[in-house]
């Protein structure tokens, strides 16, 4: 099946309390395309990701995954619809060395309860850790294979992450800010790392960040948000230029969302920051 | 006969409402399950017998069980809540179990572990009342418990200490902010706890006569069950969980015999956890001003 | 072989199989104080089953763990909907009511105890803990150890690549009964009496410390508990109540002071080191450098 579209939000409605994260959200990205989702703090970005990966159910709308309705999938099969993704805040498992975070990916592959008796730990050369050292070593980190990934450099951890997503063979890998806290050098490492990753394997890539340069460099396609509602789409030059895109980000009246804002309780907004 | 045996199931309720009031007091404003508290209910009743029966008059030790259970609890404080701040929640609920064992072969290895009996201390003689028969212990029983939950209650609502308990069940990040000094208050919350639980186990030694090592384990443990059914974290639930776990062990033994009275009890806290965990009223009340 | 040492290596090898019955929940982040009432299940159904039906104790000691397997497994459905604390409770009193009910049934000695006519010998008792040690260990190298801990680590995640977190957690919980059934059937053929009063709180209490003393990250953990547990207080002569003193108070100082257990990961590792050490220098080049 080759839609055009690989996933499609639409009408998409959630809120926490009185506090409206996504709201009417209508959007899609194209199958095979690195599209970045942008906007200031609060816009709802990593809503979208917990939405479309099945941490939150929805409040109203649908979202389509290679033409198939998964609003009512839940989180645990998401992924055999073939949605990855990475964190925020690094969540690998901290008491599992690399390559073990790295075989949880391959969980949804590999085969059932037949599967799960597999002596991936035991039988020191077999396909799945094959696999696992090869995509490390793709990325660059095969190295830390044995490593306890606590101890690890943070950077090095984030692509630990990438790895670790890309082992359930997606097709739709989503991206939560992957170069943030990252230097300069890393940065742009990564950003050819993602770029052969898409060019080669036909992912998409579905990106969350604040670093524009890094957005600029990888990103043909661009959705902004604020406010939980989709405010402008396009390549990134176009975005830049819009209008209400520069409002939203620098102040003025596009800048204030368009409900009479309902007193935000904190517990809401933890919520909503919280997967 | 029935309004008998509610007599009863109110007394017994009380004890498991001071015990549970003590759990929920550490749950509601530490988020600390303490299984060392069934340890200091065990602790209260057998210094008091063990005082008594060295001749020491009542009063004096009762204030020497207290005291006990009011250092226990701070040793308890010490090496567990102190702690959970560096490590995952687990740590300090199985540190407070290893406590509850500590206590429970500390007494053994003291006094034995043979069932002893209280000498006669307070007053016998019933009170009949509309052809119920109350006991004096019995009733001194009631009315301080009654009065020790109700100072407890007024002390929340009305004090600096206890708004500072509030605020601290409420959001323990804000309570820092406002300068409130969580270690102290905890260590302070740690000793009434401790209090109460002791303060149960020498009612127990008074009413029922009968103490023993084990005793944390058979009594003090049901009064998780009733703690959980009036909901975690709420004083008042407490003592409804307490007068619920009474009435039905109270008449678990008397339909079904007294073997059944485990299978009541925690059958019973079983269903609610099922059902319905967060107790019978609103959790986590400590922290409203209507406790 | 004297009568001391065996009855010591039969205590060490109860032990040792409760240990991974306690070990199998934790693992997967769930705290079981209830086991010993599965326990229980295992000790009597085993006697049971050999004293009325003539059965081998052999082949009742397994269909006692079954039996208490496929308890857990129908317990742990409902159970496991709870979480934390809540789930810590309902296996306390679940554990409770086992043993009440155990207490009430005449037909199995009530509350005066049952005596088990069949026993078995030190090279039967060794033989179960061993293979419960050597499969446990195997389980874990395959996929389904990676899954658990991982499940004890984060849930959420877990979920989110596929895992079937309750799955696993139900399938965890249920072995763990079932090996606490086998603990009990050890128990009860070794020591020929067993009574409901055994089968207590304390009980379940003092087999998950000893595991959490020994460290629940890696599979000899429990073995390294048990051990501490049982041979310690031989070593220091201690009468049967300031054994268990010094054991709570050893449990207290190390959870203050090393939570996370006297074996970790690490310290395998180092002990085991069948894999090349990482190299910082190397890995820096990486971070900077191309990529393949």
């Amino acid at each position: 099946m080759s839609l055009e579209l690989i996933l499609e939000l639409e009408r998409v409605r959630k809120h926490f309390g009185g506090l409206s994260v996504a709201d009417d959200l209508t959007f899609a990205v194209r199958r095979g395309s690195r599209t970045a989702l942008i906007g200031p703090n609060g816009a709802g970005k990593t809503t979208v990701f917990n939405l479309v990966s099945g941490v939150f159910p929805l409040d109203g709308g649908s979202i389509r995954m290679n033409g198939v309705d998964i609003t009512r999938v839940s989180s645990r099969d998401r992924i055999r619809h073939g949605i990855a993704r990475t964190f925020q805040n690094v969540r690998l498992m901290p008491h599992l060395s690399t390559l073990e975070n790295v075989i949880v990916g391959q969980h949804s592959r590999s085969g059932g309860w037949r599967g799960v008796l597999h002596p991936v730990n035991l039988v020191p050369r077999n396909r799945w850790r094959e696999e696992a050292r090869a995509a490390l070593a793709d990325a660059g980190v095969a190295d830390y294979a044995h490593a306890a990934v606590g101890s690890l450099p943070y950077g090095v951890q984030k692509r630990i992450e990438v790895v670790r997503a890309l082992m359930a063979k997606p097709a739709l890998l989503l991206l939560d800010e992957p170069a943030a806290g990252l230097n300069p050098a890393e940065t742009e490492t990564l950003q050819i790392y993602l770029e052969k990753l898409a060019v080669e394997s036909g992912l998409t890539l579905l990106i969350v960040e604040h670093d524009m340069h890094f957005v600029g460099a990888l990103c043909r396609d661009v959705v902004v948000l604020s406010f939980g509602k989709k405010i402008a789409e396009g390549s990134p030059d176009a975005v830049r230029q819009n209008r209400r895109v520069q409002e939203v980000y620098l102040g003025g009246p596009a800048a204030k969302p368009v409900a009479p804002a309902m007193p935000e309780k904190a517990e809401n907004r933890r919520a909503a920051n919280g997967a | 006969m029935f309004a008998q045996q509610v007599v009863n199931a109110v007394m017994l309720g009380s004890v498991y409402a001071m015990v549970a009031v003590a759990l929920t007091l550490s749950i509601g404003v530490l988020n600390f399950l303490n299984f060392s508290i069934p340890g200091l209910f065990m602790l209260g009743g057998m210094t008091v017998w063990a005082l008594a029966h060295a001749g020491v008059p009542l009063p004096i030790a009762m204030v020497g069980a207290l005291a006990l259970a009011a250092a226990a609890s701070l040793v308890v404080e010490r090496f567990t809540w102190r702690r959970m701040r560096t490590s995952s929640p687990f740590v300090p609920l199985v540190s407070s179990m290893a406590f509850l064992l500590l206590f429970e072969h500390l007494a053994i290895a003291y006094w034995g572990s043979d069932m002893r009996v209280m000498p006669e201390l307070l007053a016998t003689g019933n009170w009949r009342f509309a052809g119920l028969v109350i006991g004096v212990p019995q009733l001194v029983g009631l009315v301080c418990s009654a009065g020790l939950i109700a100072t407890l209650s007024l002390l929340l609502k009305h004090t600096r200490f206890g708004r500072a308990l509030r605020t601290i069940a409420e959001d323990s990040e804000t309570a820092l902010m406002l300068g409130v000094d969580i270690n102290r208050v905890a260590a302070a919350v740690f000793v009434v706890a401790g209090l109460f639980a002791a303060f149960a186990g020498i009612l127990f030694a008074l009413n029922y006569r009968q103490v023993h090592p084990f005793m944390g384990e058979a009594v003090g443990l049901k009064a998780i069950a009733a703690m959980i059914v009036g909901g975690m974290g709420n004083i008042w639930g407490s003592i409804v969980g307490g007068l619920v776990i009474g009435l039905a062990e109270v008449f678990a033994i008397r339909y079904f015999g007294a073997d059944f009275v485990d299978i009541a009890v925690f059958g019973l806290l079983l269903f609610i956890l099922f059902v319905r965990p967060t107790g019978l009223f609103r959790g986590m009340q400590i922290a409203r001003a209507g406790i | 072989m004297s009568g001391y040492f065996e009855g010591i290596l039969v205590l060490l090898a109860i032990n040792t199989v409760f240990a991974y019955g306690a070990y199998l929940p934790l693992a997967a982040g769930q705290l079981n104080i209830g086991l010993a009432g599965f326990a229980a299940i295992g000790a009597y159904t085993s006697a049971y089953l050999s004293n009325q039906f003539a059965v081998h104790p052999l082949i009742a000691i397994l269909l006692g763990a079954i039996l208490s397997g496929l308890v857990g497994l129908a317990v742990a459905v409902p159970v496991l909907r709870t979480r934390g604390i809540y789930l810590a409770l309902a296996t306390f009193a679940l554990g409770q009511i086992i043993r009440a009910a155990i207490l009430n049934l005449e037909l199995i000695g009530g509350a005066a105890g049952y005596p088990v006519t069949d026993s078995i010998r030190l090279p039967a008792v060794l033989g179960f803990a061993v293979g419960v040690v050597v499969l446990v260990s195997l389980l874990f190298g395959t996929r389904f150890g990676i899954a658990v801990r991982a499940v004890q680590d984060d849930e959420r995640v877990a979920d989110l690549m596929g895992v079937e977190v309750r799955g696993f957690q139900i399938a965890a919980f249920g072995l763990g009964a079932a090996i606490a059934g086998i603990g009990g059937g050890l128990y009860a053929h070794q020591y020929g009496y067993i009574e409901a009063q055994y089968f207590n709180v304390g009980l379940s209490i003092t087999i998950v410390l000893y595991v959490i003393l020994g460290g629940t990250q890696t599979t000899m953990g429990p073995l390294i508990g048990a051990t501490i547990f049982t041979l310690l207080p031989e070593l220091l002569r201690q009468s049967a109540s300031w054994r268990y003193v010094v054991f709570a108070a050893a449990v207290i100082l190390l959870m203050a002071l090393r939570p996370q257990g006297l074996l970790t990961r690490g310290q395998l590792e180092r002990l085991f080191a069948w894999h090349h050490p990482r190299s910082p220098e190397r890995a820096a080049d990486r971070l900077t450098g191309h990529i393949a």
